[in-house]
Protein backbone atom coordinates (compact mmCIF):
# COMPACT_ATOMS: atom_id res chain seq x y z
CA UNK A 1 0.00 0.00 0.00
CA UNK A 2 1.08 3.57 -0.60
CA UNK A 3 1.54 5.35 2.70
CA UNK A 4 1.95 9.11 2.84
CA UNK A 5 3.99 10.43 5.75
CA UNK A 6 4.15 13.69 7.60
CA UNK A 7 6.79 15.20 7.90
CA UNK A 8 7.14 14.18 4.26
CA UNK A 9 10.93 13.86 4.49
CA UNK A 10 11.10 11.78 7.69
CA UNK A 11 13.81 9.11 7.70
CA UNK A 12 12.29 7.10 10.54
CA UNK A 13 8.80 6.93 9.04
CA UNK A 14 9.96 6.18 5.49
CA UNK A 15 12.34 3.47 6.67
CA UNK A 16 9.78 1.73 8.90
CA UNK A 17 7.19 1.72 6.12
CA UNK A 18 9.62 0.21 3.67
CA UNK A 19 10.65 -2.48 6.15
CA UNK A 20 7.03 -3.64 6.28
CA UNK A 21 6.84 -3.90 2.48
CA UNK A 22 4.74 -0.82 1.85
CA UNK A 23 5.65 2.13 -0.35
CA UNK A 24 6.37 5.39 1.47
CA UNK A 25 5.26 8.49 -0.41
CA UNK A 26 8.07 10.89 0.34
CA UNK A 27 8.78 14.40 -0.85
CA UNK A 28 12.17 13.41 -2.28
CA UNK A 29 10.36 11.45 -4.98
CA UNK A 30 8.55 14.58 -6.16
CA UNK A 31 11.71 16.68 -5.88
CA UNK A 32 13.58 14.16 -8.04
CA UNK A 33 11.12 14.73 -10.86
CA UNK A 34 11.80 18.47 -10.66
CA UNK A 35 15.59 18.36 -10.47
CA UNK A 36 15.96 15.85 -13.29
CA UNK A 37 14.02 18.06 -15.64
CA UNK A 38 16.64 19.72 -17.90
CA UNK A 39 14.85 23.05 -18.34
CA UNK A 40 14.87 23.92 -14.67
CA UNK A 41 18.13 24.82 -13.05
CA UNK A 42 17.49 27.16 -10.16
CA UNK A 43 18.15 26.18 -6.55
CA UNK A 44 16.93 25.35 -4.00
CA UNK A 45 13.58 23.81 -4.85
CA UNK A 46 13.17 24.46 -8.54
CA UNK A 47 9.74 25.92 -8.18
CA UNK A 48 8.53 27.44 -11.42
CA UNK A 49 5.54 29.62 -12.17
CA UNK A 50 3.61 26.41 -12.92
CA UNK A 51 3.61 25.22 -9.31
CA UNK A 52 1.51 27.99 -7.71
CA UNK A 53 -1.01 27.42 -10.52
CA UNK A 54 -1.08 23.67 -9.88
CA UNK A 55 -1.42 24.46 -6.17
CA UNK A 56 -4.78 26.09 -6.88
CA UNK A 57 -6.25 22.60 -6.75
CA UNK A 58 -5.48 22.53 -3.04
CA UNK A 59 -5.60 26.14 -1.90
CA UNK A 60 -7.52 29.27 -2.89
CA UNK A 61 -6.04 32.11 -4.93
CA UNK A 62 -5.83 34.35 -1.83
CA UNK A 63 -3.45 31.87 -0.21
CA UNK A 64 0.22 32.94 -0.51
CA UNK A 65 2.01 31.56 -3.56
CA UNK A 66 4.55 29.87 -1.25
CA UNK A 67 1.80 27.69 0.21
CA UNK A 68 0.38 26.92 -3.22
CA UNK A 69 3.83 26.15 -4.59
CA UNK A 70 4.49 23.74 -1.76
CA UNK A 71 1.06 22.19 -2.12
CA UNK A 72 1.84 21.47 -5.78
CA UNK A 73 4.52 19.12 -4.46
CA UNK A 74 2.81 17.70 -1.34
CA UNK A 75 -0.67 17.52 -2.89
CA UNK A 76 -0.06 14.75 -5.46
CA UNK A 77 1.47 12.60 -2.71
CA UNK A 78 -1.64 12.99 -0.55
CA UNK A 79 -3.90 12.27 -3.57
CA UNK A 80 -2.04 9.04 -4.27
CA UNK A 81 -2.08 7.75 -0.67
CA UNK A 82 -3.94 4.66 0.58
CA UNK A 83 -2.97 5.32 4.20
CA UNK A 84 -1.14 7.96 6.22
CA UNK A 85 1.10 8.42 9.23
CA UNK A 86 1.29 11.85 10.83
CA UNK A 87 4.02 12.63 13.33
CA UNK A 88 2.94 15.77 15.16
CA UNK A 89 5.28 18.28 16.78
CA UNK A 90 8.22 17.10 14.69
CA UNK A 91 11.14 19.54 14.68
CA UNK A 92 10.95 20.12 10.95
CA UNK A 93 11.39 23.73 10.11
CA UNK A 94 14.01 23.37 7.48
CA UNK A 95 13.90 23.64 3.74
CA UNK A 96 10.72 23.00 1.86
CA UNK A 97 8.76 21.77 4.88
CA UNK A 98 9.40 24.93 6.88
CA UNK A 99 5.97 26.46 6.35
CA UNK A 100 3.47 26.12 9.19
CA UNK A 101 0.39 26.95 7.10
CA UNK A 102 1.28 24.42 4.39
CA UNK A 103 1.82 21.81 7.07
CA UNK A 104 -1.59 22.54 8.58
CA UNK A 105 -3.22 22.33 5.15
CA UNK A 106 -1.48 19.03 4.40
CA UNK A 107 -2.62 17.51 7.68
CA UNK A 108 -6.15 18.76 7.04
CA UNK A 109 -6.15 17.21 3.56
CA UNK A 110 -4.87 13.90 4.91
CA UNK A 111 -7.48 13.80 7.70
CA UNK A 112 -10.40 14.58 5.40
CA UNK A 113 -9.35 11.98 2.82
CA UNK A 114 -11.05 9.10 4.66
CA UNK A 115 -8.07 6.75 4.65
CA UNK A 116 -6.56 4.91 7.64
CA UNK A 117 -4.47 7.48 9.53
CA UNK A 118 -2.12 6.96 12.43
CA UNK A 119 -1.37 10.09 14.41
CA UNK A 120 1.59 10.02 16.75
CA UNK A 121 3.69 12.57 18.59
CA UNK A 122 7.36 13.13 17.78
CA UNK A 123 9.22 11.17 20.49
CA UNK A 124 11.67 12.83 22.83
CA UNK A 125 12.76 9.90 25.02
CA UNK A 126 13.69 6.22 24.72
CA UNK A 127 10.29 5.00 25.96
CA UNK A 128 8.38 7.28 23.62
CA UNK A 129 10.50 6.22 20.65
CA UNK A 130 9.99 2.53 21.38
CA UNK A 131 6.25 3.04 21.72
CA UNK A 132 6.19 5.01 18.46
CA UNK A 133 8.00 2.27 16.54
CA UNK A 134 5.71 -0.43 17.94
CA UNK A 135 2.62 1.64 17.13
CA UNK A 136 3.77 2.24 13.55
CA UNK A 137 4.55 -1.45 13.05
CA UNK A 138 1.16 -2.43 14.48
CA UNK A 139 -0.58 0.08 12.19
CA UNK A 140 1.28 -1.17 9.11
CA UNK A 141 0.45 -4.78 10.01
CA UNK A 142 -3.22 -3.83 10.32
CA UNK A 143 -3.06 -2.33 6.81
CA UNK A 144 -1.84 -5.68 5.49
CA UNK A 145 -4.79 -7.41 7.15
CA UNK A 146 -7.24 -4.94 5.60
CA UNK A 147 -5.58 -5.35 2.26
CA UNK A 148 -5.79 -9.13 2.50
CA UNK B 1 15.48 18.98 -28.69
CA UNK B 2 17.88 16.46 -30.20
CA UNK B 3 17.10 12.72 -29.95
CA UNK B 4 20.36 12.22 -28.04
CA UNK B 5 19.30 14.74 -25.38
CA UNK B 6 15.89 13.08 -25.14
CA UNK B 7 17.43 9.70 -24.41
CA UNK B 8 19.63 11.30 -21.75
CA UNK B 9 16.55 12.67 -19.99
CA UNK B 10 14.84 9.28 -19.97
CA UNK B 11 18.03 7.77 -18.60
CA UNK B 12 18.16 10.32 -15.78
CA UNK B 13 14.48 9.88 -14.98
CA UNK B 14 14.83 6.19 -14.20
CA UNK B 15 17.79 6.84 -11.90
CA UNK B 16 17.20 7.16 -8.19
CA UNK B 17 19.40 8.13 -5.26
CA UNK B 18 19.24 6.57 -1.81
CA UNK B 19 20.97 7.54 1.38
CA UNK B 20 22.18 4.69 3.58
CA UNK B 21 22.38 5.84 7.17
CA UNK B 22 24.22 3.85 9.82
CA UNK B 23 22.66 3.91 13.28
CA UNK B 24 24.86 4.83 16.28
CA UNK B 25 25.15 1.15 17.32
CA UNK B 26 25.83 -0.24 13.84
CA UNK B 27 28.27 -3.13 13.59
CA UNK B 28 29.94 -1.74 10.49
CA UNK B 29 31.70 1.53 9.76
CA UNK B 30 31.20 3.89 6.82
CA UNK B 31 34.40 2.61 5.21
CA UNK B 32 33.25 -1.00 5.48
CA UNK B 33 29.84 -0.05 4.13
CA UNK B 34 31.33 1.63 1.08
CA UNK B 35 33.72 -1.30 0.52
CA UNK B 36 30.81 -3.77 0.67
CA UNK B 37 28.88 -1.66 -1.82
CA UNK B 38 31.84 -1.65 -4.20
CA UNK B 39 32.26 -5.42 -3.75
CA UNK B 40 28.72 -5.95 -5.06
CA UNK B 41 30.01 -4.83 -8.46
CA UNK B 42 26.72 -3.21 -9.38
CA UNK B 43 26.51 -0.27 -11.80
CA UNK B 44 26.10 2.33 -9.06
CA UNK B 45 27.56 5.72 -8.18
CA UNK B 46 28.69 5.36 -4.57
CA UNK B 47 29.59 8.28 -2.37
CA UNK B 48 30.96 7.93 1.14
CA UNK B 49 29.36 10.40 3.56
CA UNK B 50 29.52 11.21 7.28
CA UNK B 51 26.27 9.33 7.97
CA UNK B 52 27.02 6.31 5.76
CA UNK B 53 26.78 6.44 2.00
CA UNK B 54 24.73 7.75 -0.88
CA UNK B 55 24.11 5.49 -3.85
CA UNK B 56 22.70 6.38 -7.20
CA UNK B 57 21.69 4.25 -10.17
CA UNK B 58 18.83 2.49 -11.89
CA UNK B 59 15.92 1.86 -9.51
CA UNK B 60 16.12 -1.94 -9.67
CA UNK B 61 19.86 -1.98 -9.05
CA UNK B 62 19.60 0.45 -6.13
CA UNK B 63 16.82 -1.63 -4.55
CA UNK B 64 18.91 -4.77 -4.95
CA UNK B 65 21.87 -3.08 -3.27
CA UNK B 66 19.68 -1.80 -0.43
CA UNK B 67 18.27 -5.28 0.27
CA UNK B 68 21.76 -6.83 0.36
CA UNK B 69 23.27 -4.07 2.49
CA UNK B 70 20.42 -4.17 5.02
CA UNK B 71 21.20 -7.84 5.65
CA UNK B 72 24.54 -6.84 7.19
CA UNK B 73 22.83 -5.25 10.19
CA UNK B 74 19.05 -5.14 9.67
CA UNK B 75 18.16 -3.10 12.75
CA UNK B 76 20.92 -0.51 12.44
CA UNK B 77 20.98 0.31 8.75
CA UNK B 78 18.38 2.84 7.66
CA UNK B 79 17.68 4.16 4.20
CA UNK B 80 15.98 7.18 2.81
CA UNK B 81 15.24 8.50 -0.66
CA UNK B 82 17.08 11.55 -1.91
CA UNK B 83 15.88 13.86 -4.64
CA UNK B 84 19.19 15.29 -5.79
CA UNK B 85 21.90 13.02 -7.20
CA UNK B 86 25.16 12.73 -5.19
CA UNK B 87 27.48 15.68 -5.68
CA UNK B 88 24.84 17.80 -7.44
CA UNK B 89 26.33 21.32 -7.53
CA UNK B 90 22.94 22.85 -6.72
CA UNK B 91 22.82 21.01 -3.41
CA UNK B 92 26.37 19.84 -2.66
CA UNK B 93 27.88 21.30 0.50
CA UNK B 94 31.27 21.71 -1.15
CA UNK B 95 29.91 24.26 -3.63
CA UNK B 96 27.20 26.00 -1.64
CA UNK B 97 28.81 26.22 1.79
CA UNK B 98 27.03 25.18 4.98
CA UNK B 99 24.98 22.07 5.52
CA UNK B 100 22.40 21.19 2.90
CA UNK B 101 18.81 21.59 4.09
CA UNK B 102 18.00 17.90 4.43
CA UNK B 103 20.95 17.42 6.75
CA UNK B 104 19.26 19.23 9.65
CA UNK B 105 16.29 16.88 9.53
CA UNK B 106 18.63 13.90 9.33
CA UNK B 107 20.72 15.19 12.24
CA UNK B 108 17.64 15.56 14.43
CA UNK B 109 16.28 12.12 13.61
CA UNK B 110 19.72 10.52 13.99
CA UNK B 111 19.46 11.24 17.75
CA UNK B 112 16.56 8.76 17.93
CA UNK B 113 17.97 6.04 15.67
CA UNK B 114 19.55 4.12 18.54
CA UNK B 115 16.18 3.82 20.28
CA UNK B 116 14.52 2.88 16.97
CA UNK B 117 16.98 0.00 16.51
CA UNK B 118 16.31 -1.17 20.09
CA UNK B 119 12.58 -1.15 19.37
CA UNK B 120 13.12 -3.08 16.14
CA UNK B 121 15.19 -5.67 18.00
CA UNK B 122 12.55 -6.10 20.73
CA UNK B 123 9.13 -5.67 19.12
CA UNK B 124 6.17 -5.44 21.48
CA UNK B 125 2.43 -5.58 20.97
CA UNK B 126 0.67 -2.27 21.53
CA UNK B 127 -2.93 -1.11 21.36
CA UNK B 128 -3.63 1.51 18.73
CA UNK B 129 -7.12 2.27 19.96
CA UNK B 130 -7.47 4.06 23.27
CA UNK B 131 -9.51 2.00 25.78
CA UNK B 132 -13.08 3.31 26.00
CA UNK B 133 -14.20 5.13 29.13
CA UNK B 134 -16.65 3.13 31.23
CA UNK B 135 -20.11 4.47 31.92
CA UNK B 136 -21.06 5.97 35.30
CA UNK B 137 -23.47 3.11 35.87
CA UNK B 138 -20.74 0.54 35.32
CA UNK B 139 -18.37 2.52 37.54
CA UNK B 140 -20.97 2.62 40.33
CA UNK B 141 -21.40 -1.13 40.10
CA UNK B 142 -17.66 -1.67 40.44
CA UNK B 143 -17.52 0.63 43.49
CA UNK B 144 -20.46 -1.16 45.08
CA UNK B 145 -18.88 -4.54 44.47
CA UNK B 146 -15.65 -3.39 46.08
CA UNK B 147 -17.36 -2.28 49.29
Amino acid sequence: MKVVIFPPNSLILADLIERKGHEPLVIQREIRKKVNSPEIDSPPLNITEKEPIEGLKYAAIEVPSGVRGRMAIFGPLIDEADAAIIMEDAPFGFGCVGCARTNELCMFNIRKKNIPVLEVKYPTSREETMELVNKINEFLDSLEDKNG
Amino acid sequence: MSPQKNSEITKNDSKITRMIILGPSANISQTELVRKLHMMELPLTIKSTCYGAAISGEEEVVKKAIISIRELDPCNIFTKDRGFPPGDPRRCRAKRGGAREGFHQLEKEFELLDYVSKALENPQKVQLKKPKKISIKEFKEIVENCQ
